[in-house]
């Protein structure tokens, strides 16, 4: 029972990154109908800027709590704005053009992400300071470390703001509506291209907050992390149903849950078969994902 | 000009040939890795590139090859020529077992599933004793060539090239070949392939079996070139990168592989001089690649061949082409529908709609629009599922695959027209005959083309093809599956007068050779002088059938349809006086 | 000036040439009506107006500006409602947020969009009944409202209107174009585009008839609704037509 507890808590710290991460991916796909391979890498570039904000500031003596603030804060406003200079320059002239072009040309933004860390921060690790201690609370046989509270947390939080944003504000609402009908969105007086890039914004910030999570919470980080992490969220994106930002933060978790239930009770080696097994088994069941909607198509 | 072009391949072969000798070990290194992402490419494109499937697994297929021809070899102790067939059929197998449960699929969702089965064969892969575990399969012996042991870089890369020309003829001859233009279809417009009666589920299933069986064919060569085979050569990252062949390449386009191929696999190796820098730049390069040339590098050319110029002249055609089988005027009814209701969202578009259409008959439905005549031809013909009872010719059809419906003869034409508008015309018309699999298919796509008067069009792509024409193509493309029912929604539409007169003379022509035409119109004009009978629809329900006159004299649809002054209608005088009266909100 | 001016536009789709040279005129305060068949171009033409499809050549002037190179959300943002063509209402969207939406450009004015939602939902009750609904879930009828009420929370000046009696009941059709001649009784002119021409032609006070992507008839519309010509072919009354076998 306590060890089933343990992977409960071991998976919500999981499904936290997994959500902020598919969230992108929805949000993107939601507005644009495109799968950002690059979206990932976002998390991972996120992790290293934290990382790059954070070693100095420590160094200059800034309390530890303020520093870990400053390089979160810093570090996503500068991936969201990478995310907008990618959608502007690699996405945004192919949104016309045969849909295989963008999804290629993301890759090739992907490519040149982890190759650019690559190069400026080389191949190895690098390591995030020591900073989140392992105290914590034992509650019936169940380690919970305030780390892990903290993560899981903020992650909520965020997620939350999200929902707000979207759902009452007349911005959010804009998203939504675009992401429905886009023409019909124009006819509202609504800046597409605007609003295409806010979402670049948001998702891309989100991703951020994630790698910087990872980082603190793992301490190593590297340029590749951004791929596992990438393929889970996207697998968590269209289980619950691609475009469906609700759907996206529950299926996050879930697979975190998946994932650390097949680590504890079978094997870690075989976690990623377990995940994409039960998520084409959704598919086949449910083509459109769990809480994907129908579309009928008009002849 | 010609000549040249005829003498290029010839030349490219030589010149693939005497690459070995004339480069060193290193060129030709790099250029097998080149005719093998070349082959994979030409694999890949039959699904990505043809059918349109978005295939992110292609390493799996790839692996199993590898990994079937690699035990053999060393647990069968197999020579590599034996291995091949059970390669090319484990890989086969596992396309079909993959591709079946996606057919429903959307292609993103697709994306992620075969992305799925490429990470779970890899970590079955990795984890399993028999495949060696991460540290793959080892000491596998090279190909043989009768007593010679083709363990060299240039005896492989003549054995690459062989293969490389077995899949290039593999896919050439897939090009010419009726199911590329039904995959073709797919692509387009699947939803309308489906209706105007491409199997669609089995052509797309064929698809990833043929792409598969050329992953199947390339595993075993990649697996006796470097004698170890491990995980870690069939990541995802593989399966990307062919699909980076494809569409950069070009998709549907052969030389468009080659040319990917080369991209991928020799331009990394020539931007060595800017070491830790190349792969920045190569992605960076890929991205502006992609921007300046969103077709692709070398996209498919645009084929100008008249098909049709060797073809020679038979009396028979002179006449009018022979269609239903059926003669005119019989009683019976060819198609009834009993309490057909379907919904969407909050709307029932058809209402318990009950209606039969006599054989031989030119029936019109008319009603404004929205009110479910369109949806009541979806249904019949199998694109959306009503509840209630269809039966044509007796038989319930109700539930049936369009495809099948189509089969058993009933066509239709679209109302915002559904050509596939990439495709020259008379492939378009060949389409339409797929679900009959008729020999003789030029013949019969002339006589349906001459007989609709679009045969002057032939060569020119649906999509340049002024509206008209593009309305009787779509006719042709009908009639070219010989039904004895026809359903045209709204055929005369936007059309001038000329050209209505022109369709109400193809129509009558239609119904002369012998097949039942419903058509749905608005212009009364045209309907009252073609139509024997009319049926009103109006929200979803059938208001009056009879004949024109009766029709036209019914007051339940001179209210709802034609809209006469009546006592119950809004009055010039109820208006003018809500123009004065002031409002609450007006101050 | 007129309010809306069209001179010579052409728009193609790809090739087709969908609009051949359309001229047209709405005065502030007119109902006009664009009537014709299916595929004569009557949805085209209020798209290049509002900016959803680009006029290959010729000028389109709102209020004495060239608009045709502007976006939609530019175009509407200068008064210039859109309500299009099957509606296309937010249907996963609640009615309130459908018509917060159409407010989106006062969005920063929370008063005066409270101002514009209390005046649709007085212009259509049923809407405010139906408030928390979803839009998908509404009848056709409500749903023609909503779509209407969401292009009003802009205060446009003009009006398009793209088939709203669409596959409504007759007594829902009056409704709807009694609210046609209050929105105009407000002071925004209306143009109308209509399969229904008689009812167009009670409510409008000119119209334009459209063929082929061209303007074949135009003129007062008491004068339209008893032409031979316009009743023959637009208003469902055949005639003998010798050019016919």
């Amino acid at each position: 029972m306590s060890a089933f507890l343990q992977y409960v808590v071991s998976g919500l710290t999981i499904g936290s990154f997994l959500s902020l991460v598919a969230l992108g991916y929805t949000m993107v796909y939601g507005i644009i109908r495109l799968i950002n391979f690059a979206h990932g890498d976002l998390f991972m570039v996120g992790a290293f800027l934290g990382w790059a904000i954070l070693v100095p500031v420590l160094a200059a003596n800034v309390p530890v709590a303020l520093a870990v603030l400053t390089a979160l804060v810093l570090s996503m406003l500068l991936t969201g704005g990478l995310g907008i200079a990618i959608q502007a320059v690699a996405y945004k002239p192919l949104l016309r053009a045969p849909r295989l072009s963008i999804l290629i040309s993301a890759v090739g933004v992907s490519l040149a992400l982890e190759n650019g860390v690559l190069l400026a921060f080389g191949a190895g690790y690098d390591t995030y300071p020591q900073i989140l201690s392992f105290a914590g609370v034992s509650l019936a046989g169940v380690r919970v470390s305030y780390a892990q509270l903290g993560m899981i947390a903020l992650s909520v939080a965020l997620m939350a703001g999200l929902y707000l944003f979207v759902h009452r504000t007349a911005v959010g609402t804009a998203m939504r509506a675009l992401a429905l009908d886009q023409e019909a969105a124009r006819l509202m007086g609504i800046n597409v291209d605007r609003i295409i890039l806010l979402t670049f914004f948001i998702g891309s910030l989100l991703a951020a907050a994630a790698g910087v999570m990872e980082g603190l919470y793992y301490t190593q980080i590297n340029f590749f992390m951004g791929f596992l992490i990438g393929l889970q969220a996207f697998t968590a994106a269209v289980l619950g149903g691609i475009g469906n930002i609700p759907g996206a933060m529950v299926a996050g978790f879930l697979i975190g849950f998946l994932e650390a239930f097949s680590a504890g009770y079978i094997s870690s080696r075989w976690t990623d078969v377990f995940v994409f097994a039960v998520l084409i088994l959704v598919l086949v069941v449910k083509p459109t994902g769990i809480f994907g909607e129908r579309v009928v198509e008009r002849m | 000009m010609r000549s040249a072009r005829r003498a290029a391949p010839g030349l490219l072969l030589a010149a693939a040939l005497l690459l070995p000798v004339l480069g060193g070990t290193y060129v030709t290194d790099v250029a097998i890795a080149v005719l093998v992402y070349a082959m994979l490419g030409l694999g890949l494109n039959i699904v990505v590139g043809y059918a349109g499937l978005l295939d992110l697994g292609y390493a799996a297929l790839f692996a199993i090859g590898a990994y079937t021809s690699a035990l053999l070899a060393l647990h069968a102790h197999l020579g590599f020529w034996f291995t091949l067939l059970p390669a090319v059929a484990a890989a086969g197998v596992a396309g079909v077992l993959i591709g079946y449960p996606t057919l429903r699929m959307h292609s993103d969702y697709l994306a992620i599933v075969t992305l799925g089965f490429g990470e779970i064969v890899r970590v079955v892969v990795t984890n399993l004793n028999v495949t060696g575990g991460p540290n793959g399969l080892y000491g596998i012996p090279p190909a043989t060539f009768g007593s010679l042991e083709l363990s060299g870089v240039r005896e492989n890369y003549f054995l690459t090239l062989a293969f490389f020309v077995v899949v290039l003829w593999f896919s050439a001859r897939l090009a010419r070949s009726r199911i590329r233009r039904a995959w073709e279809s797919v692509r387009q417009d699947e939803a309308a392939a489906e209706a105007v009666g491409v199997p669609t589920l089995r052509v797309k299933l064929a698809a990833y079996l043929c792409g598969a069986l050329v992953a199947g064919l390339v595993g075993p060569l990649f697996a006796a070139r470097f004698g170890a085979i491990s995980p870690t050569s069939f990541t995802y990252f593989v399966s990307v990168t062919v699909l980076i062949v494809v569409v950069l390449g070009g998709r549907g386009s052969a030389p468009g592989m080659v040319v990917g191929a080369l991209v991928v696999a020799g331009l990394p190796e020539a931007l060595r001089f800017l070491q830790q820098w190349r792969m920045v730049i190569f992605a960076l390069l890929l991205v502006g690649m992609m921007l300046v040339r969103p077709q692709g590098l070398w996209p498919a050319p645009r084929v100008r061949r008249d098909p049709f110029a060797e073809l020679g002249e038979e009396a028979a055609e002179a006449g009018e082409p022979a269609a239903g089988a059926a003669a005119p005027g019989e009683p019976e009814p060819i198609l009834t529908v009993e309490e057909l209701t379907c919904r969407f969202g909050g709307v029932t578009a058809v209402d318990h709609v009950s209606l039969e259409i006599r054989r031989g008959e030119i029936l019109s439905i008319i009603g404004p629009n929205g009110a479910g005549k369109t949806t009541a031809f979806n249904c019949i013909t199998g694109v959306v599922r009503g509840t209630g009872t269809i039966r044509f010719e007796g038989r319930p059809v109700r539930g049936l695959a369009p495809h099948r419906i189509v089969a058993l003869g009933i066509a239709r034409t679209f109302q915002g027209i559904r050509l596939f508008k990439e495709m020259p015309a008379y492939e378009n018309v060949l389409i339409g005959m797929y679900a009959s699999g008729r020999a003789d298919e030029l013949r019969e796509v002339r006589r349906w083309m001459r007989f609709a008067g679009v045969w002057e069009h032939r060569l020119a792509l649906a999509a340049e093809l002024p509206y008209g024409v593009q309305r009787r193509l779509e006719i042709a493309r009908a009639l070219a599956g010989r039904p004895r029912l026809l359903l045209l929604d709204e055929p005369a539409a936007g059309m001038n007068p000329t050209e209505k007169l022109e369709m109400m003379e193809l129509i009558r022509r239609i119904r002369a050779l012998g097949v039942t035409v419903v058509l749905i119109e608005h212009d009364m004009a045209l309907v009252t002088q073609l139509s024997e009978r009319v049926i009103c629809m109006d929200r979803g329900r059938v208001l009056a059938a009879g004949t024109p006159q009766q029709i036209q004299a019914d007051p339940a649809v001179v209210e709802a349809y034609l809209g006469a002054a009546g006592d119950d209608e809004l009055s010039f005088d109820e208006l003018a006086e809500e123009r004065e009266t002031a409002l609450a909100w007006d101050s | 000036m007129g309010l809306l001016e069209l001179r010579g536009v052409h728009t193609f789709y790809g090739d087709t040439e969908a609009l051949k040279g359309i001229s047209l005129d709405v005065e502030p305060g007119e109902i006009v009506s664009l009537l014709g068949s299916n595929g004569a171009g009557k949805t085209t033409t209020l798209r290049t107006i509002t900016g959803l499809e680009r006029a290959r050549r010729g000028t389109i002037r709102f209020d004495g500006r060239d608009i045709a190179a502007l976006r939609a959300d530019e175009i509407v943002a200068l008064g210039l409602g859109h309500v299009p063509e099957g509606r296309r209402i937010f249907a996963s969207l609640t009615v309130e947020e459908n018509l917060n939406l159409g407010g989106f450009l006062v969005r920063h004015r929370p008063a005066l969009l409270l101002e514009r939602r209390e005046e649709v939902y007085g212009l259509f009750p049923r809407l405010r009944e139906r408030r928390e609904q979803l839009g998908g879930t509404l009848s056709g009828g409500e749903q023609q409202m909503l779509a209407i009420g969401r292009a009003l929370m802009a205060a446009p000046r003009l009006l398009a209107l793209d088939e709203p009696s669409m596959g409504l009941a007759p007594n829902l059709i009056r409704t709807i174009f009694t609210i046609l001649a209050r929105i105009r009784k407000r002071g925004a002119a209306i143009l109308l585009v209509e399969q229904n021409a008689r009812q167009a032609l009670r409510l409008a006070d000119r119209a334009y008839v459209l063929e082929t992507g061209t303007i074949v008839h135009s003129g007062p519309a008491r004068e339209l609704a008893t032409s031979p010509l316009v009743t023959a072919a637009y208003l469902g009354q055949p005639v003998a037509e010798p050019s016919i076998e």
